[in-house]
């Protein structure tokens, strides 16, 4: 009797063991793939480059001013009077550029549309003077650089996430400016102003279902009323807006957790010097509260980052830098669903997902000290 | 001094106003959000409607999605859904529910610090992400042992919603577990029980309301899931599932699938369909409000 009771003893708690094991090692192996199909792609460029491919006609012009370049001698190709090195790439025909001196010439090119282009290091010379230069030989290329005034025929290579990076920075500041302040605002309310009754319920309850409902529901929403009824289109704005009713029930939580903590004796030691209402709120309890208020930033941030479903038909798919916040574009988890419903592009998801990890775990990490430095 | 007093009393009503205005955004969000998805959503079923006099019950029981001949049925979208949530809990559940005894109750003091710190920045996960793993791993392990060597499945689906929920329920049952009183634990064990007759008769029952909560935090997320189970669960446009292997829609993904070419009754089948997910939802809620009611007045 006693030994059956041992080994059942035994048993569930090796099964509770192994449960253990199965959470841990299914989770991480989520982190640990993540980083072993995408490590590949990331480097220093990945994050300043376009997502897509760009083509350019490039007017350059040399006036003969006798400025001497430093030369570079590691060039197929290096032109002194233009202070510009091209090689050509391994594993194909065509040219790039290898060097670029201080204040190449190349560097005040001009496009069709008469603005301003900066050519860089790594940009990809397809034609000069609409002569397709990549059968030419080193010699011929070099002579060409003879005449004073260029057409070229630029690629500049893309696969990077600078769009979307952009696009999650603008989603990240428009939705912070509009959801914290009604946030803390309504938080403020809920604490120092309500009396217990049916509307606080009421607030309370709306606050409550608001963190229940799926991010499609708020997506679909978002696209009703931001993009088709207001007519706002697929923007910053639209998502911006949506994202500010999904993040409300965090920033008011939050808040309201740090007011509840400022000690009334604080209140009451306002009050006793003369201090109305809004004067012992602006000087006594909101400097009390900031830090509850960046806990609720970072957290918000961190849900922003994540967010895909609600922003997939409010901001856009398109991976392209958005102009201002009536423009679309697309976050970082959209453009890795895309890759991988579209074009079953898991490597270039996983990039995209080494960056989404950094960030959450780095912000989740910092709530955790912040709140750990604010208890000592 | 009166005026100033006067002016002072003036101020303090006007912020107390703008104050409440913030408060009632989120009250207006939740009237305007459901607003919006049922009366979209509503509009294919009113009799003499123009694009409408689809009937709700062809709509809810069927078993065909094809907009391009005007079929609209999402009954074996909601079986899908409900087979996706439940096997989700089965597999998901006990997982979640030893690990949190066993970190809150096995583990030395370090190694429970570690493996908290290792779910909570697991539960930070988006979701998107969970969607490429199991587009990538688990597809292509189920794709082994399917026997129509497809891997986009229902199993597909399960898997990934049980790895989705641990988090949340081993975060949540873990803190209820550890409320637990003391007095309880020594109790049983100065009455001779071990340790894990211990965890399944005295602590266990004693954390239910946390662990309930819990569990139905972990129904809500599985249910609303889309953006990961897209990826694996092969989206057929018609039939019943009849069986762990085969292709399904859930009622998420037929929402993000068409939402972004949708139009007119199309359209409108798709606020319809989210208002089903909808009502899912808020029975869900209402079951959470009930649990975490009747945990308060057992405190008292």
């Amino acid at each position: 009797m006693q030994n059956k009771r041992k080994k059942k003893e035994m048993i569930i708690q090796l099964i509770i063991k192994i449960s253990t094991l199965i959470a841990v090692l299914l989770l991480s192996s989520i982190t640990i793939f993540i980083v072993k199909n995408g490590y590949k792609k990331i480097n220093l460029d990945y994050f300043t480059s376009d997502y897509n491919d760009k083509t350019v006609y490039v007017d350059v012009e040399n006036n003969h001013t006798s400025e001497h370049y430093d030369i570079s001698e590691t060039d197929d190709i290096f032109i002194d009077e233009w202070g510009v090195g091209i090689s050509k790439l391994n594993d194909d025909s065509n040219y790039y550029i290898s060097y670029l001196a201080k204040n190449s010439i190349f560097e005040n090119g001009v496009d069709l549309k008469n603005e301003p282009f900066k050519i860089k290091v790594g940009d990809i010379i397809k034609k000069i003077d609409k002569v397709n230069i990549a059968d030419l030989k080193n010699k011929d290329i070099e002579n060409m650089f003879r005449d004073n005034n260029l057409e070229l025929k630029i690629t500049r290579n893309g696969g990077g996430i600078y769009p979307m990076l952009i696009s999650t920075l603008m989603l990240i500041f428009l939705s912070l400016i509009i959801t914290i302040p009604i946030g803390v605002g309504a938080a403020i309310y809920l604490v120092e102003y309500a009396k217990i009754g049916k509307l606080v319920n009421i607030i309370r309850f709306a606050t409550e279902s608001l963190a229940g409902i799926p991010s499609i529901v708020y997506g679909l929403f978002g696209m009703i009323l931001f993009v088709k009824f207001l007519g706002i289109g697929q923007s910053i704005l639209s998502g911006s807006l949506t994202l500010s009713i999904i993040l409300l029930p965090t920033v008011i939580r939050t808040t309201e957790e740090t007011l509840i903590t400022v000690p009334s004796s604080y209140k009451e030691a306002s009050y006793a010097l003369g201090a109305n209402r809004l004067q012992t709120l602006v000087k006594i309890i909101i400097p009390n509260t900031i830090s509850g208020i960046i806990i609720a930033v970072i957290l918000s941030i961190g849900r922003i980052v994540g967010e895909s479903a609600a922003l997939l038909f409010t901001v856009g798919t398109f991976a392209k830098i958005p102009q201002n916040i009536f423009d679309s574009g697309t976050s970082l988890t959209v453009r890795a669903f895309m890759e991988v419903k579209e074009y079953a592009a898991v490597e270039s998801a996983c990039a995209m997902g080494i960056v989404l990890l950094a960030i959450v775990f780095i912000l989740n990490i910092s709530t955790k000290i912040i709140v750990k430095k604010l208890k000592l | 001094m009166n005026k100033t007093r006067k002016n002072i009393g003036v101020i303090d009503r006007i912020s107390q106003f703008i104050f409440l205005t913030c408060a009632l955004v989120s009250v207006i969000a939740v009237i305007s959000i459901t607003a919006f998805i049922f009366f979209k959503g509503i509009q294919p079923f009113i009799k003499g409607n123009i694009e409408g006099n689809y009937s709700i019950v062809k709509f809810l029981t069927g078993d065909m999605w094809k907009p391009s001949q005007n079929i609209y049925g999402i009954g074996y979208m909601i079986v899908a859904s409900v087979f996706a949530t439940i096997g989700a809990l089965f597999i998901g559940v006990p997982i979640s529910l030893f690990t949190a005894v066993y970190i809150s109750k096995f583990a030395r003091k370090k190694i429970a610090i570690m493996l908290r710190t290792v779910i909570e920045l697991l539960a930070s996960i988006p979701s998107v992400l969970f969607g490429v793993f199991g587009y990538t791993v688990i597809v292509s392990l189920v794709r082994i042992i399917s026997p129509f060597q497809v891997g986009d499945s229902l199993l597909s689906v399960i898997i990934v919603l049980s790895i989705m929920i641990l988090p949340t329920i081993v975060s949540i049952s873990e803190s209820a577990i550890s409320a637990v009183p003391k007095s309880y634990i020594e109790a049983s064990y100065g009455l001779g029980a071990t340790k894990t007759e211990t965890v399944f008769k005295i602590i266990l029952p004693a954390a239910k309301s946390g662990i309930f909560s819990a569990i139905v935090l972990g129904i809500g997320r599985a249910i609303g899931e889309t953006m990961a189970v897209i990826l694996v669960a092969g989206n057929p446009e018609q039939n019943f599932p009849t069986s762990l292997f085969d292709k399904v829609r859930l009622i998420t993904n037929n929402i993000v699938l068409e939402q972004g070419y949708a139009s007119g009754l199309h359209e409108e089948m798709l606020f319809a369909t989210g208002a089903v997910l909808f009502i899912f939802i808020i029975i869900v809620n209402l079951i959470l409000l009930k649990i975490r009611k009747g945990s308060d007045n057992y405190a008292k």
